[in-house]
């Protein structure tokens, strides 16, 4: 990995949830990630993008080329999501922008009866922004019941834990007391994950979803698990190989 | 004006239910008449204007066409964040509505008071400014701005000056000066934008001065400006807002390049409200007032004096 602040921790904590969501539930019309009629999926904390790039290129939507480009001259893949790129929905990464876009999307959707979906998914530092609670004021106000907010719940963000920078308290009261049908699970438990998006959907009633979703900046490597020096720090040679080897990969580059 | 405005809005709504005003609880009776004709297009997004302008990039995302009203201290200032990431940089037909531009809000002070929009969305990429000056302009501004298809940004300001046209504006097209007055070719001409178009055109009658209105600010057209240039001996702009980023430094950017001559720019000078008071005492203290605006032309054009 060239290049500096590719935010890979923020992107190890939402990986799962993006397999479960591209896996089990995103429709996208003929695998076209511009379809009229497909769900929309907003990565509203586009510091994870990377973790989407890994989905896209495993959804054949980017090519060798692309994923081996990230970073350089030239490349289309930038360090912040995009709308640009097809795949990604919203320019983000100046956080607190892409749940708003939901909400009207989301609202749209529901003047015009379609059964298309809304996921965004923010992080807890990003919950400090005050569109987010704007939109999650108006959200339940228009019973916007095609919309699930993914908040995923790594206890970081930039500067260190969010406990310090700016306490959230009980994110799930909050967002019960918001309006929102809501459920807290592992984010990195794929079938506790894909459960609880199912049991949100099946209940029938005319609120907005929430999934409050625990997770650890860094999953999977052990040496960048909640450690938040990986916000910002790139991997050099010797530190992607072990990535790599905790990762039980081989042969990558 | 106001009145021009609201009705262009519902007659544009009436044909076409994806128009969609939302407004940041504002608008009071501007509204009543949409309300009642068509209300499940109107939707009172709350005190939340950033909120509001990404739903709204969200809502033309998939078809509708949102208009977005509020205090042009918030739409476009509050939230430019969100125009620029959510609504130019896709290129979405989100028409932004900010009312009460420059000094309309004089005895509330500085929060409501806007002299920096149009400075904010001509530095934003892709999006368009408007700035109306009577009725006229504004029924043209609005159906202009429907036909777009693109950002646009309506700046109302000053609403009740009176017009400065005679009749409905049968060509509206994108940057074009309007001629409104015939002056002579020995002295400066002038151009204004919005609520100053009234106060050039009666400059322009007192002392024999060609004028222009601006109602269209960015993209504003090289070959209407040069054509001013061309025929007057130097030029002045007007406005209510600042004399930085504003349809002056519009104006003097294309003739520094285009064709050289004298500007003088008058606008709020790089300062806020000090006062409280009505609007004329504003602009008084502003000094983009009748009578010290003759000043300044005089003293930059102290050769037309004799003729001023």
């Amino acid at each position: 990995m060239t290049g500096s602040t590719v935010h890979i921790g923020c992107a190890f904590s939402i990986i799962e949830l993006l397999a479960v969501l591209y896996r089990e539930y995103l429709r996208y019309p003929d695998n076209n990630p511009r379809a009229v009629d497909r769900d929309y999926l907003i990565l509203s904390k586009g510091h994870g993008v990377m973790a989407q790039y890994a989905c896209m290129y495993e959804l054949g939507w980017l090519t060798d080329k692309d994923i081996n480009n990230y970073f350089k001259n030239g490349s289309q893949l930038k360090g912040l999501s995009d709308s640009r790129t097809p795949g990604l929905e919203v320019t983000s990464g100046s956080l607190g922008h892409g749940f708003s876009i939901g909400v009207g999307i989301a609202m749209g959707l529901l003047r015009q009866n379609s059964d298309q979906k809304v996921y965004a998914i923010v992080g807890d530092g990003e919950l400090n922004e005050g569109p987010i609670w704007e939109g999650a004021l108006i959200s339940s106000h228009h019973k916007l019941n095609n919309l699930m907010l993914i908040v995923d719940k790594n206890g970081f963000q930039a500067m260190g834990e969010t406990d310090d920078v700016l306490a959230l308290g009980d994110l799930s009261k909050k967002f019960i007391s918001f309006g929102f049908d809501t459920l807290e699970v592992d984010g990195h438990n794929e079938i506790e994950v894909s459960s609880a998006i199912r049991h949100l959907w099946a209940r029938k009633n005319e609120k907005p979803k929430a999934l409050i979703a625990k997770t650890i900046k860094g999953k999977g490597v052990p040496f960048m698990e909640s450690d938040n020096r990986w916000h910002y720090t790139r991997l050099d040679t010797n530190t992607f190989a072990d990535a790599i080897r905790a990762l039980g990969l081989t042969g990558a580059k | 004006m106001r009145d021009a405005f609201s009705n262009t809005l519902v007659k544009l709504a009436q044909a076409d239910k994806n128009l969609l005003l939302l407004t940041g609880d504002h608008g009071y009776a501007l509204f009543d008449e949409f309300r009642k004709k068509c209300p499940d297009q109107y939707i009172n997004a709350g005190i939340a204007e950033q909120n509001m302008v990404g739903m709204a990039a969200g809502l033309a995302r998939i078809g509708f066409r949102p208009f977005v009203y509020g205090l042009s201290a918030f739409i476009p200032i509050r939230t430019v964040e969100q125009i620029k990431l959510d609504i130019a940089h896709d290129n979405l037909p989100v028409v932004l509505l900010g009312d009460g531009a420059g000094f309309v809000y004089s005895h509330l002070g500085t929060s409501h008071q806007s002299t920096e929009d149009i400075a904010c969305m001509r530095a934003t990429p892709g999006i368009e400014i408007l700035s109306p000056a009577d009725r006229f302009e504004m029924i043209a501004s609005m159906e202009y701005a429907y036909a777009a298809r693109c950002p646009v940004y309506l700046r109302m300001g000053k609403a009740d000056r009176g017009d400065v046209h005679s009749n409905i504006i049968a060509q509206f097209s994108s940057g074009h000066l309007l001629q409104i007055h015939e002056g002579k070719n020995d002295r400066p001409g002038l151009i204004a934008t919005g609520s100053m178009v009234r106060t050039a055109l009666t400059l322009g009658h007192n002392h024999n001065l060609s004028v222009w209105s601006a109602p269209s600010l960015k993209p504003l057209d090289i070959n209407s400006v040069c054509t001013a240039a061309q025929i007057c001996n130097g030029l002045i702009t007007l406005e209510e807002h600042s004399i930085f980023g504003g349809l002056g430094a519009a104006v003097a950017e294309i003739t520094s390049q285009h064709y050289p001559v004298k500007v003088l720019r008058i606008g709020v000078e790089d300062r806020f409200s000090e006062h409280c008071g009505t609007y004329e005492y504003l602009l008084q203290e502003h000094g983009i007032d009748l009578n010290t605006i003759s000043e300044k032309i005089i003293k930059f054009y102290p050769k037309i004096e004799a003729s001023l």
